[in-house]
């Protein structure tokens, strides 16, 4: 076992969501990729919970996953627990769309091109509201290739609703119409829409305002606001954008090449990041009117999928590694409630000496021994509390 | 466009497109070496006889009167008489397309009732064994010419077997049962390779579509694996599908004609290969302007079927 300052039970009350130990990985030819590696955090009723990472950080993939829409993906998790209560696979794929949905980054290609959206809006009604109305593959079929799905079916008319509380006028008429027919933005508060339509407690977004142009991103995310104070619904919103997590988020996950490497209130986050790679981050938030990947200011470049390090994934970029980075990562609470870093500078037996770090004598000595080994035949994947796979 | 406006276009259109043909036929029967008369009359016959029969049909005359002519015939629906049996040629025409045309048909039928499962589940289950029967049985269909089908077929079922009649058609209105044991072997002879294709191509779209994100969102809804596949998937791999069977359909009634052949069926193929040996100009032409007008029917159908299930299409195109 590596050193571990275990995280203080939480004051808040019991988690909405909460996944403990998720794995990722995608078995290609050239081995195995780990996408997400080992990430946990809870969110709460009514809360906006941002995870933000760079593309390829696995952030996306972390939301297929808990879903279990991760198509050729290996999941494995600890636990996942909805409402305190942990789900199979075959109980998330019923929650799946209901309790739990999810809004897609590109509203362009998630919506299908052959159906109009009332109908797409209305199938998410019949599967998990009380409508009354057959949800058999044969009524499906039927309604999807023969009649069509009738104006006056409730499920048609709770459709019509929806598109009016996103914010689409003439809703009776749009239902009607194919995505193709409409705009971007609507196409994403169809989208919205479709998420709500099952009555979920809990949305995931995932980049839901990317592929849109800047005035409709703020209309969009005005939406899902209004949407959380009138449903009390939480949200987790997947995003690359720090702008958008400062303005939306109640508390916000920073992931980096598939682990969570800090996570707090936006506020806690933004003031007194702790972890190197957060602080990186912040430094390089571009300005409103610069279009930069923002990641570009960090030196150096992600680790292989293929051929991780051992220890801290950041160690190759970042200013103030040391002898324990090669280590395998722990949680550590931070300042304050709620503050969690995985960085060894926060380790109890190491102080910061001269701005340099130093390791305290007891476990650098154990660390001596236990340093053997090789580093490049550690290349497996270190899960937190010591154990590699 | 509304679809009457539509379809009335495409009408003009194909009028166009049968006139071309027809046109080419034409002239292009009169490039056959071979003169029909001495044809007719055997090759010792006398040289007034042959000068006096050419007369007769009209053959000394300059080719552009001999085209107008035939061309203002034609618009009034005369297509002339055969030359060889001074039959009318509209109706040996019609008397053998009954035939053709219920071989082909059937053909369709069965491709896409193998095309069409068989490319699902072959998508569906990629890389496992289901998928590499369901190819294996495509390349078969698609590697072997029909008529090589039909002798086959033939000697299995018919031979053999004894199961079904090898030679001959009987009328659709002497009763269904005879009339579908005459043609199923040929049908199958000229649904296996156009089915084959087909399948091929209902593998590659279908596979595609599972990629979609739209396929994704509709696992998302919480759907069951069957519900996203035949609701959200089907209608989008129908699209591409349809387009390609339009295309394939010249190689389907090609099939056809040489099928006729293999299983003495007396069809508008057949007629056609002997009226070519003939010389026999008017029902070549006639022959080939049916062929061509079935052509454009069939596809001027696809065209409209297409249309209707994709939404982004308006009739006559553009978004
Ligand atoms: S663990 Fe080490 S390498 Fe990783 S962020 Fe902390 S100091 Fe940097």
């Amino acid at each position: 076992m590596t050193p571990r300052t275990p995280t203080q039970g939480s004051t808040r009350e019991e988690p909405l969501l909460e996944v403990e130990n998720l794995r990722t990985s995608f078995p290609t030819d050239r081995g195995d990729v780990t996408a997400v590696d080992g990430i946990s955090f809870g969110v709460d009723t009514g809360e906006i919970f941002g995870i933000v990472g760079e593309s390829g950080s696995g952030k996306s993939v972390t939301a297929l996953s808990i879903l279990g829409l991760a198509a050729d993906g290996e999941v494995e998790a600890d636990a996942i627990r909805f409402r305190g209560e942990e789900l199979s696979t075959r109980e998330m794929s019923a929650v799946r769309g209901g309790e739990i949905s999810m809004i897609f980054q590109d509203p362009m290609s998630s919506l299908n091109p052959v159906m109009t959206v009332g109908e797409q809006i209305a199938e998410v009604v019949r599967h998990h509201g009380e409508v009354g109305e057959s949800t058999g593959i044969l009524s499906e079929l039927r309604r999807k290739y023969v009649t069509g799905t009738s104006d006056s079916s409730r499920s048609w008319q709770r459709a019509v609703e929806l598109l009016d509380t996103v914010g689409i006028p003439d809703p009776e008429q749009r239902a009607n119409e194919y995505p193709h027919q409409l705009s971007g933005g609507m196409k994403q508060r169809v989208m919205i829409a479709q998420a709500l339509a099952g009555d979920p407690s809990l949305i995931i977004a995932d980049e839901p305002t990317t592929a849109l142009d800047v005035t409709i991103e703020a209309q969009i995310l005005n939406e899902l606001f209004e949407l959380r104070d009138e449903f009390g619904v939480s949200i987790v919103l997947i995003t690359h954008d720090l702008a958008v997590v400062r303005e939306t988020c109640d508390r916000v996950a920073v992931m980096y090449a598939g682990e969570l490497m800090e996570t707090a209130r936006t506020e806690t986050l933004f003031d007194e990041p702790t972890h190197p790679y957060t602080k990186g981050l912040l430094r390089s938030i571009p300005r409103v009117d610069d279009d930069r990947e923002w990641l570009n200011a960090i030196d150096g470049t992600v680790p292989d999928p293929f051929n991780r390090p051992s220890g801290c994934p950041f160690r190759d970029r970042c200013d103030a590694a040391f002898e324990l980075c090669s280590e395998p990562l722990d949680r550590y609470d931070a300042t304050g409630t709620d503050h969690e870093v995985r960085c060894h500078l926060q380790h109890d037996a190491v102080d910061i000496d001269d701005g340099e770090p130093v390791v305290e004598g007891s476990l650098h000595s154990r660390l001596d021994g236990t340093e053997t080994e090789p580093l490049d035949e550690r290349s497996g994947v270190v899960e937190p509390g010591g154990e590699r796979q | 466009m509304g679809l009457k406006r539509y379809v009335a276009k495409r009408v003009a259109h194909a009028a166009v497109v049968i006139y071309i043909v027809a046109t080419v036929v034409f002239f292009a029967v009169r490039a056959i070496p071979g003169d029909p008369a001495r044809v007719l009359l055997g090759g010792d016959a006398n040289a007034d006889a042959i000068a006096a029969l050419r007369e007769d049909m009209g053959l000394n005359q300059p080719l552009y009167v001999q085209y107008l002519r035939w061309l203002g015939d034609l618009v009034r629906g005369d297509f002339g008489q055969s030359v060889f049996n001074d039959q009318p040629v509209l109706d040996m025409l019609l008397g053998v397309a009954e035939p053709t045309a219920s071989i082909a048909a059937l053909g369709m039928v069965i491709a896409i009732l193998i095309a069409l499962p068989a490319g699902i589940v072959s998508s569906v289950k990629r890389y496992q064994w289901e998928d590499y029967v369901a190819t294996a049985v495509s390349f078969v269909g698609i590697s072997m010419p029909g008529f090589w089908i039909g002798i086959v077929l033939l000697l299995v079922f018919s031979a053999r077997l004894g199961l079904v009649p090898a030679f001959g058609y009987v009328s659709i209105s002497e009763g269904i049962v005879p009339w579908f044991k005459h043609i199923i072997l040929p049908a199958i002879a000229v649904g296996l390779p156009y089915g084959g294709i087909l399948m091929r191509m209902t593998r590659s779209s279908m596979m595609d579509v599972l990629n979609e994100d739209y396929m994704r969102t509709a696992r998302a809804k919480g759907l069951s694996n069957r519900l996203v596949l035949f609701k959200h998937g089907l209608q989008n791999a129908l699209i591409p599908i349809i387009t390609i069977a339009g295309i394939l359909l010249g190689v389907l009634l090609g099939g056809v004609v040489a099928v006729e052949v293999v299983f003495g069926i007396q069809g508008l193929g057949r007629l056609l290969i002997a009226s070519i040996e003939r010389r026999d100009f008017p029902v070549i032409q006639g022959a080939v302007i049916i062929i061509s007008f079935i052509f454009v029917a069939m596809n001027l159908l696809v065209d409209i079927l297409y249309t209707s299930i994709n939404p982004r299409i308006k009739y006559g195109g553009g978004e």
